[in-house]
């Protein structure tokens, strides 16, 4: 491994200049750098090199055929996955609209929290009598007279 | 004439269950999958398999792709190099396991021959580094395997990998810098060998 001394620059950064992945401020030192260092320029260019055979292999060719062969399998998965996937559309789009609401929740929790107490107070308001509940809580019509005021 | 559609526009047809568009879509990173898949995995037939699984997975997780994060064709390729690792992880179990006999070496020779007869180099020195580097890559760790083979091959900047792989640029300069310096030792050796 080369050391970075004051001159010079290190690999990772010549290998980065060459693969222009630096600052462009960054790219034209090490430009300047590199007129004026044979040793720095030499690594850089080897690692030129070294990308451009790299970048030499191949891949093997496959016919156009396989490809059509293929290709024809693949759709018929399509279309089967999406017969299936018909089928629990509704379910797919519950689960979706729950986890869209629990996304929101998660982002934005004082809301949340406004938009249950809200609920909360108009479901007990509509749903359940004052004297009923009085009965199981007491002091329960006080605690709705206090969420009628405030909602 | 019809006008070519763009990535999005595909991908929001094959979200309505166009399968023309799905068609298209193939057509289109079919052979830039399979190069990622190959270059992976090494073997051809095997890099072909991987390239129908990864379709597969491909439109059952298109909800999934976020446009604000990435490029399509940068969350394709990360599915696929992910995937075709996977597949060679199994490949290479499979290929230990069958090590243990002389001539399931034989059989792993034969496996790698037409590859290799089918790679286009006249100049046997080109591909002697060649065979170095395709065995040097495939001892990279996965995060140095793939940064490699995205970098230089699908042409990706570092920034897209780094924010794909949801780590920090430095890491995948590193692991860039680590691996293209894995293979020049690798390539400096077999030159020393001749």
């Amino acid at each position: 491994m080369r050391k970075t001394g004051f001159r010079h620059y290190s690999e990772e950064e010549l290998l980065m200049h060459f693969l222009q992945e630096e600052t462009e401020e960054v790219g034209q030192e090490i430009s300047v750098h590199l007129r004026e260092c044979g040793e720095c320029d030499s690594i850089f260019k080897e690692y030129g090199y070294l990308v451009g055979q790299v970048q030499a292999w191949r891949v093997p060719e496959i016919p156009e055929s396989v490809w059509q062969t293929r290709k024809s399998r693949l759709l018929l998965q399509f279309r089967e996955d999406l017969e299936r996937s018909k089928g629990r559309g509704m379910l797919s789009s519950l689960r979706a609209a729950i986890q869209s609401a629990w996304d929101y929740a998660l982002e934005h929790p004082l809301p949340t929290l406004g938009y249950i107490a809200i609920a909360i107070a108009f479901a007990l308001e509509r749903t359940i009598s004052t004297f009923r509940l009085d009965r199981v809580l007491p002091g329960a019509s006080d605690v709705f007279e206090i969420l009628r005021q405030v909602f | 004439m019809v006008s070519p559609q763009s990535d999005d526009d595909l991908v929001a047809s094959i979200l309505r269950g166009d399968e023309d568009a799905f068609s298209r879509l193939y057509d289109r990173y079919r052979g830039r999958i399979y190069a990622t898949a190959y270059r992976i995995i090494q073997d051809a037939g095997e890099a072909q398999d991987a390239v129908q699984e990864i379709f597969v997975k491909l439109y059952r997780s298109l909800p999934e792709w976020n446009p604000r994060k990435a490029r399509f064709s940068t969350w394709v390729y990360r599915l696929a190099a992910n995937h075709a690792i996977d597949c060679w992880r199994g490949r290479r179990r499979r290929l230990e396991s069958l090590s243990s006999s002389s001539s399931d070496d034989d059989e792993f020779r034969e496996r790698q021959i037409p590859d290799a007869i089918l790679t286009p180099f006249g100049a046997l020195e080109e591909k002697e580094s060649i065979d170095q580097i395709r065995s040097c890559v495939s001892e990279l760790p996965d995060l140095q395997k793939k940064v490699f083979l995205l970098r230089y091959f699908q042409d990706l900047k570092l920034e897209e990998i780094a924010s794909m792989e949801d780590c920090s640029l430095g890491t995948v300069k590193t692991s860039l810098f680590r691996a293209t310096h894995a293979v020049r030792r690798a390539v400096r050796k077999a030159g020393g060998r001749r």
